[in-house]
């Protein structure tokens, strides 16, 4: 990622006051004693008066929007704007870290600085929308650490080691933050060469994290001693930690988990990495079933900020407290959810996409549904984001394994589109580019998939794709609540700001839905349930939530 | 002292290049000074009064006379407006003629930014230790944003449309079809300018203005030399010039200072926005036109929106004929400057030499009007109203 910082100020005498306040993080004025008129930006003279001295005034720091227009293509949302304050004068600048394709003329904003070469603060605005937002998301953090009913860890609790069975992308992503933070991990697996190839893995994110200056010292230099290898699942013994991260494919996990079991320390956490599958279907066979819980890591392990722990019906709560413990040592943000297909964050997410993939079917491209979904403020589309992180073969396999059918990506798959891996997916790219390009042989595909279940394709609005793409968001968030998956409304907030790069500045889907009126969801639920069907039906508790004038996150 | 009827615009060049390449920006003012003294019927050896702009490369009119070879000059500016500096140009012409400080004066344009990879920023113009810049930090410099904010605010103070401000654009390709230099000669229609993709909003691409190389050049003389040169006469009726800046953060998006430039140049030609027959009108963006149509009076505060819609700038079907020669938005912008071109088809439908399509019948009285800098933080403006003997 390039630099974001400005370029650097050129500071001149009479203006050296404003720039030291501004690091300060003061906006300053002048103020006339002769004229008693204030204005910006800073001379030593009144420009409306001409008296000769003028004086220094601190703003309040808060304005409105007098107009706009949105910068396309920024890295952060940003838009020049002229801002008036109420204290006078008005400043053209820019409002930044917002939803700026919502804002409006009139919008209230405050302070917000930004960074210059040399480091120079700079002020700019943001909506004040989005200042309350990224306060709540703060609070929502905090509240997500507060499960109900742990107990204490005791007070001789400590990790002693941990073990991670299986050496893949995963494996080694989880060990090399278990590293990281500290704890001495044994990494198994029954191949030799995986164990060699996890190795190096582990070496390379270890520097990569040490460039980026998110690991502490003496990390790498002691990993001789703290990082073991084996290929005998007897060596998990020792670790009050045991990670299994094998291939997502029940079977597979049910035997590998009894193998643990049976080898395991009597007081070890065990901990599966699932995406998809039940923990209590995997717990079923164990011989200590309420020992295990569910870590949901987001791939890369060590990058990512998210930990979904999954508590099963019979994980015992002082393992969660546990867990929970290790989510923090670990620097992640841990939100504990129960078991359901998808847990918190990728429900939302898979109804969202089932949706965008409905909206193909229709009459949308992906290039449309992802501008939509961008415009919004999430980081990527459905689609770019699939060919990014090889969506198109995780969704044809899941498929596959489930005897289900999407048509556009069971075509796109049989048709070796894989994504950016393979030059082309919903979108093509250029050799050694990951700008997506919209191809047409996507839309002749598309178009055949559209013919083939009888559809006539229709113009889509933008309007129409993000109600149909969010709203199922904030009725699957509702769900969650009502079926106790997830503890708390904010807690989905939660999981989809660290997870998936939902904006701070929109606080979560729950929180906008709060915005957006949980009345006016209802109404607009109902109307797709008439027009397109069942799955659209507004769940009980946003129903009871409407009626009752209340919202999930106040 | 009243400048009416004391000069007269004899000579006009339009360069017919839109890209400059293999030709440089002193060479290119030299070919448009020659042009416009052969327009006029004058050699160089007439010229005594020299103005030019940052475009003239070096120190700008000094190196530039002896380039092009102007050797009896006894008067000389070079003030610099962005894109209205033509108008306060031919203004300060009129004023030094009828002050005698010079009989036949020069004006020229010239520059190339496309040949050269620059972008929308002007030549000549040095940002260092600009004091306004870090304020305006951490927004770009393109005026562009300025007008988008205007357009947005024009919007939501008095309703006008996106559609509205497409009707500028297609107007002026309905006029641009007949120029043979045009760098845009197709004929486009609102849902065309509403398809094309938003640059800044709410303005699209089809609301801005080409970027081109080239420029052009006039000659301003006196009546009486102009009277024996055998051309149409077009005289300098009344001027006009104003500046608007922030006043210490006072910004209002709404108007222009084109009210000022707009109203002392009425007063002094003694006519009224009603009795013009054609009107150049600076077209850096569609909003631009927007604006100048309120601020100089063709319509009322607000109302410029639904003044234009309707074709109601197209020559020979609208109320007010614009920019006939495709204006910035189609044929020319060169070296980002629109003034110089807004001269040049305001004196050729003033002479009854515009495309026959687009000719006005007995169009005696015309304006050309030019808004150089940014909206947003400080512009000039430059009204000239131009009558024909």
């Amino acid at each position: 990622m390039t630099s974001q910082l400005l370029p650097p100020i050129d500071v001149q005498p009479e203006a050296a006051p404003f720039w030291a306040a501004a690091n300060e993080g003061h906006l300053l004025l002048k103020h006339c004693p002769a004229c008693k008129e204030t204005t910006f930006y800073p001379r030593t003279h009144c420009p409306l008066c001409g008296a000769a001295q003028t004086d220094w005034l601190q703003a309040s720091g808060q304005g409105a929007v007098y107009s706009f227009s949105v910068v396309r293509g920024a890295r952060r949302p940003t838009a020049v704007a002229v801002v008036d304050l109420p204290e006078g004068p008005s400043m053209v600048t820019t409002v930044v870290d917002c939803d700026v394709h919502a804002m409006q003329i009139g919008d209230p904003v405050s302070l917000r600085f930004l960074q210059a070469e040399g480091d120079q603060q700079v002020p700019a605005f943001t909506t004040v929308a989005a200042e309350q937002a990224r306060q709540y998301a703060r609070r929502a953090q905090d509240a997500s650490r507060h499960v109900p009913g742990l107990p204490a860890l005791g007070e001789g609790f400590a990790w002693r080691g941990a073990a991670v069975v299986g050496a893949g992308t995963m494996g080694s992503g989880i060990a090399t933050a278990l590293l990281a933070a500290g704890l001495r991990v044994c990494l198994i697996d029954r191949d030799e060469a995986a164990l060699q190839r996890a190795t190096n893995a582990i070496n390379q994110n270890l520097v990569s994290l040490a460039q980026r200056g998110k690991l502490p010292d003496g990390v790498r230099e002691s990993l001789h001693d703290t990082l073991r290898t084996s290929m005998r699942m007897e060596d998990v013994a020792g670790a009050n930690l045991v990670i299994e991260a094998v291939w997502e494919q029940l079977a597979l996990k049910q035997e590998v988990l009894a193998q643990i079991d049976r080898h395991a320390d009597a007081d070890a956490l065990l901990a599966t990495n699932t995406s998809t599958l039940d923990i209590n279907l995997l717990a079923r066979g164990l011989q200590r079933p309420e020992a295990l819980l569910g870590l949901h890591f987001f791939s890369p392990a060590h990058v990512m900020p998210l930990l979904e722990l999954v508590r099963g019906e019979r994980t015992r709560a002082d393992l969660v407290a546990a867990g929970m413990d290790l989510g923090q040592r670990l620097g992640k943000t841990t939100v504990v959810v129960g078991v359901c297909d998808g847990f918190v964050g990728n429900r939302l997410f898979i109804a969202r996409d089932q949706e965008a993939n409905r909206l193909l079917y229709e009459g949308a491209l992906p290039e449309q549904i992802d501008r939509v979904l961008t415009d919004f403020g999430l980081p990527m589309g459905s689609f770019d984001l699939a060919d990014m992180a090889g969506g198109i073969e995780l969704g044809y396999r899941y498929r596959q394994s489930r005897g289900e059918r999407e048509p556009v990506g069971d075509r796109l798959f049989e048709a070796g589109r894989l994504g950016q891996k393979s030059g082309k997916g919903y979108y093509r790219y250029e050799v050694g580019k990951r700008r997506p390009l919209p191809d047409p042989e996507v839309v002749a595909i598309i178009e055949a998939v559209s013919k083939a279940m009888g559809i006539q394709r229709r113009r889509i609005t933008d309007d129409e794709v993000r109600e149909r793409v969010i709203l199922p968001m904030i009725n699957e968030g509702a769900k969650l609540v009502e079926e106790g998956i997830a503890t708390r409304a904010s807690d989905i907030d939660v999981v989809w700001q660290k997870g998936f790069g939902w904006p701070d500045w929109k606080g979560g889907p729950m929180y906008h839905a709060d915005r957006l009126g949980l009345a006016h969801i209802r109404d607009r639920l109902l109307a797709l349930q008439q027009r397109h069907g069942e799955r659209f039906r507004p769940s009980a508790l946003l129903v009871e939530l409407a009626g009752s004038g209340q919202g999930f996150t106040a | 002292m009243s400048i009416k009827g004391k000069a007269c615009i004899a000579g006009i060049y339009e360069h017919p290049t839109r890209r400059a390449d293999g030709i440089s920006s002193a060479q290119l003012h030299a070919e448009v000074a020659l042009g416009a003294l052969k327009d006029a019927g004058l050699s160089l050896s007439d010229v005594d009064g020299f103005f030019c702009s940052a475009d003239a490369p070096g120190f700008g009119g000094m190196t530039m006379a002896e380039y092009i070879g102007l050797n009896r000059l006894r008067h000389m500016d070079s003030t610099e407006t962005g894109g209205s500096s033509y108008m306060l140009h031919v203004n300060h012409a009129a004023q030094a003629i009828a002050a005698g400080h010079c009989d036949v004066a020069l004006v020229t344009l010239a520059d190339r930014p496309l040949a050269a990879g620059g972008g929308t920023g002007l030549t000549g113009i040095d940002l260092r230790h600009m004091p306004d810049l870090p304020f305006l930090a951490p927004v770009p410099m393109a005026p562009l944003y300025a007008y988008a904010m205007a357009a947005r605010r024009h919007m939501h103070e008095y309703g006008t449309t996106p559609e509205q401000l497409a009707w500028v654009k297609v107007a002026a390709s309905h006029h641009a079809q007949h120029n043979p230099h045009a760098l845009l000669r197709k004929v486009i229609s609102v849902d065309d300018v509403l398809a094309s993709p938003l640059v800044a909003d709410p303005l699209r691409r089809m609301d801005c203005c080409v970027m081109t190389d080239g420029g052009g050049a006039v000659i301003v003389t006196r009546p009486e030399i102009a009277r024996e040169l055998g051309r149409p006469i077009v005289k300098v009726l009344g001027a006009g010039e104003a500046i608007k800046h922030t006043h210490g953060g006072r910004i209002d998006l709404t108007y222009t200072a084109g009210v000022q430039s707009g109203a002392a140049a009425f007063e002094e030609a003694g006519v009224k926005p009603a009795d013009i027959r054609y009107a150049s009108l600076y077209d850096s963006f569609t909003i631009t036109v927007i604006l100048q149509l309120e601020d100089l009076g063709f319509c009322a505060k607000g109302e410029g929106g639904r003044f234009v819609a309707d074709g109601n700038l197209i020559a020979g079907v609208g109320q007010l004929p614009f920019n006939t020669d495709g204006g910035g938005l189609c044929s020319n912008h060169p070296g980002n400057k629109g003034g110089m071109t807004k001269i040049l088809e305001a004196v050729r439908q003033c002479r009854g030499e515009a495309h026959p399509a687009v000719q006005v019948p007995d169009c005696e009285l015309v304006l050309a009007h030019g808004t150089g800098g940014s909206l947003a933080t400080y512009h000039v403006a430059g009204t000239l109203i131009l009558g024909r003997e």
